[in-house]
């Protein structure tokens, strides 16, 4: 790739889903990494990062000042109480943000609802992974049908599951019935979080139930399968699992795998969000940089 | 302890008694237990001198949901309710990281919980540091508590109590939520947990077969200085210890409870008159729930999917525990009954499991 037609974007945080994201940054023609960033604590993320082959500094989010050159985004992968405290730093350096921690500060995306509003906006949420993998299937069963009550249950593998989400299931919890509030229009929504220790790992998964409306299975799949499709666009291990009415209550199950890169196929919770994560800075980098012409 | 069944009294070792009734009872009755049934119970609790009464949703603080089922009752209101009838036992509430939140525990604080169990998957501990440190620093007597304990081996458990501690827990345990166990698995465990930390060690038995009462005598007798027990064992499944036969086995084995046998056996009586259709028993679903080690919460849902289903809710069980599923995955029973009936609702997709790729890729997080 050719040095100068790409951004330059840098990684806050290198716990597990920092170190996920960093190798499909790696991967990505539009997207170079310069830096990455770590509290001293996270010394050992920091050397899966530097073993990648990316420059890293172990000063915290003001570390990212220290480089020449500015960065054009800036990726949050480090824990949604810190967020804020970064964003009101990150705010003076200009770059777009994309938070990828359950923090409710900035303005929450879907790629595939409403993804070109990361082009008009400086900071972007990515919600959670358990968001990234329901509303998108939420969002186009909202249109089409009013349900009075919406809830997600989300069980991702233990092993997949770092410090920073176990100490933040409060706000993942809250940001998600949140971000699902607000691009379904139901208000009355719960959120839960399984975390499960099974060997082998088992597979994230997103169990989705609506309750309130005359589902029909027909139209219920056909919708459920063009969400689907579309978030597979970015996603390839996206799957529904199981989409059926059951006792009036329409009722969806979702399997996210890994679909490359070095994490284990189970850990689609890290997946899902960091390919949202790509595909927004992508767009971003599209709409910025100059298209060769052929 | 009066009438009869103390022995050596002045040596007698003080255990506290804990009781869930009206919070795992819940599961036996799809959560459904109403204003005047929690108000009874909790007064002749009350009369007993009971040090604990523990209510809400039988998930726990903010469970309520289609996953586990819906109260009758909104949190506050049973809080509300239960709180005016206690004068001498404390008032505990449960809650798992995941499924409740600190503002539920907020709020629960604030309708005058005394007592917050904090529980998390017995490999999960340290999803609790959050809420054991709000716990901490509210001033609230604060317990951590791992459910499905018979997943883990007993070193295992006794770390994960460590960092209970570590995070402000003033009493950690185990849950035994399967009704697995045998008096040697408990007297192993709660052995090695007591000699890890300096706190009060919790047991919380299940029936499943037959062993509650004889696997908190034996907790106790490993050093356990707080054991749960429910009225006529009202609990998930088989059931819990069951509390009035479980204090007067503790005082005749030689500990003293400081509660009053006969109000204990009349609330016992009222439990079972006012509070279920009738008082668990171990049938036959139950004993293999348990010998398969899956959450007994899970039985009322397992039944109905797999009637709906027509498949064997004995296999049910048993391929649940095959896949090793945890408390709160009741969505697994649909996948699961379905798969036997052979009434898949599964599409077909891409990306089918690549079992040696994800031996080979597993490295990267170890």
């Amino acid at each position: 790739m050719d040095q100068g037609s790409s951004l330059n974007v840098a990684v806050v945080g290198a716990g597990l889903i920092g170190i996920d994201l960093l190798t499909k940054i790696k991967r990505s023609g539009l997207l170079d990494c310069g830096l990455v960033v770590a509290r001293d604590d996270q010394a050992r993320g920091l050397r899966s990062a530097a073993a990648l082959g990316c420059r890293t500094a172990g000063g915290g989010v003001r570390s990212l000042a220290a480089g020449r050159q500015g960065f054009d985004i800036v990726f949050d992968a480090s824990n949604a109480v810190s967020h804020a405290e970064h964003w009101e730093y990150l705010e003076t350096l200009g770059a777009l943000v994309i938070d990828l921690t359950p923090s409710m500060v900035g303005h929450m995306v879907a790629p595939t609802v409403n993804g070109a509003d990361a082009l008009v906006h400086r900071n972007v949420s990515l919600i959670s992974c358990g968001g990234q993998a329901s509303i998108p299937v939420l969002h186009a069963l909202a249109r089409r049908y009013s349900p009075s009550y919406i809830e997600v249950v989300t069980t991702a593998a233990s092993v997949s599951v770092g410090r920073a989400t176990r100490l933040n299931l409060d706000e993942y919890v809250e940001t998600t019935q949140a971000a699902i509030r607000a691009f379904t229009g139901v208000a009355d929504v719960k959120v839960m979080v399984n975390i499960s220790p099974a060997e082998p790992p088992a597979t994230f998964r997103v169990a989705i139930s609506l309750a309130g409306d005359d589902f029909d299975l027909g139209v219920m799949r056909r919708d459920v399968a063009t969400a689907a499709a579309e978030v597979r666009a970015f996603a390839a291990g996206f799957d529904i699992a199981a989409c059926g009415v059951i006792e009036g209550k329409a009722f969806i199950a979702a399997e996210v795998k890994a679909s490359a890169g070095l994490i284990p196929r189970y850990a689609g919770n890290l997946d899902i969000i960091n390919s949202a994560a790509i595909v927004v800075a992508e767009r971003y980098a599209a709409g910025r940089v100059p298209r060769e012409r052929p | 302890m009066n009438q009869g069944t103390r022995e050596s009294a002045e040596h007698a070792r003080p255990v506290m008694i804990h009781d869930p009734t009206l919070r795992d009872g819940h599961h036996a009755v799809r959560h459904q237990l109403g204003r005047d049934q929690l108000r009874r119970y909790a007064a002749a609790a009350d009369a007993a001198r009971v040090p604990v009464v523990e209510i809400g949703h039988g998930n726990g603080l903010g469970a309520s949901s289609l996953q586990v089922g819906r109260a009758a009752l909104a949190d506050g209101e049973m809080l509300t309710v239960v709180r005016e009838q206690l004068s001498h036992s404390k008032m505990g509430v449960f809650m798992l990281p995941g499924w409740g939140t600190s503002r539920d525990l907020k709020e629960a604080i604030g309708h005058g919980a005394d007592v917050v169990r904090i529980g998390a998957h017995c490999t999960e501990g340290d999803t609790t540091e959050r809420h054991l440190n709000f716990l901490r620093d509210a001033g609230v007597e604060a317990h951590g508590v791992l459910l499905m304990s018979h997943m883990a081996a007993p070193g295992r458990l006794a770390e994960e109590c460590r960092q209970l501690v570590g995070f402000g827990a003033s009493a950690v345990g185990i849950f035994d939520s399967s009704g697995h166990y045998l008096p040697a698995d408990v007297g192993e465990r709660i052995a090695a947990i007591a000699a890890a930390v300096d706190v009060p060690v919790i047991f919380h038995g299940h029936n499943n077969l037959g062993m509650a009462v004889a696997n908190s005598v034996a907790a106790a007798r490993a050093g356990a200085k707080i054991i749960d027990g429910c009225a006529r064992g009202f609990g998930a499944g088989a059931g819990n210890a069951q509390l009035e036969v479980l204090v007067p086995v503790l005082e005749r084995s030689g500990f003293s409870t400081g509660i009053d046998l006969y109000a204990l056996l009349d609330a016992a009586d009222l439990a079972e008159r006012e509070l279920m259709p009738r008082p668990p028993t171990i049938d036959s679903v139950s004993v293999v729930s348990g010998l398969a080690g899956v959450f007994s919460g899970f039985k009322s849902r397992v039944l109905d999917i797999a009637s709906r289903e027509r498949v064997d809710p004995r296999d049910v069980f048993f391929e649940l525990g095959r896949r090793q599923a945890v408390a709160g995955q009741e969505d697994l029973i649909v996948d699961v009954a379905m798969e036997l009936s052979g009434r898949e609702i599964k599409w077909p997709g891409p990306g089918k499991s690549e079992g040696a790729r994800d031996r080979r890729v597993r490295r990267g997080f170890e």
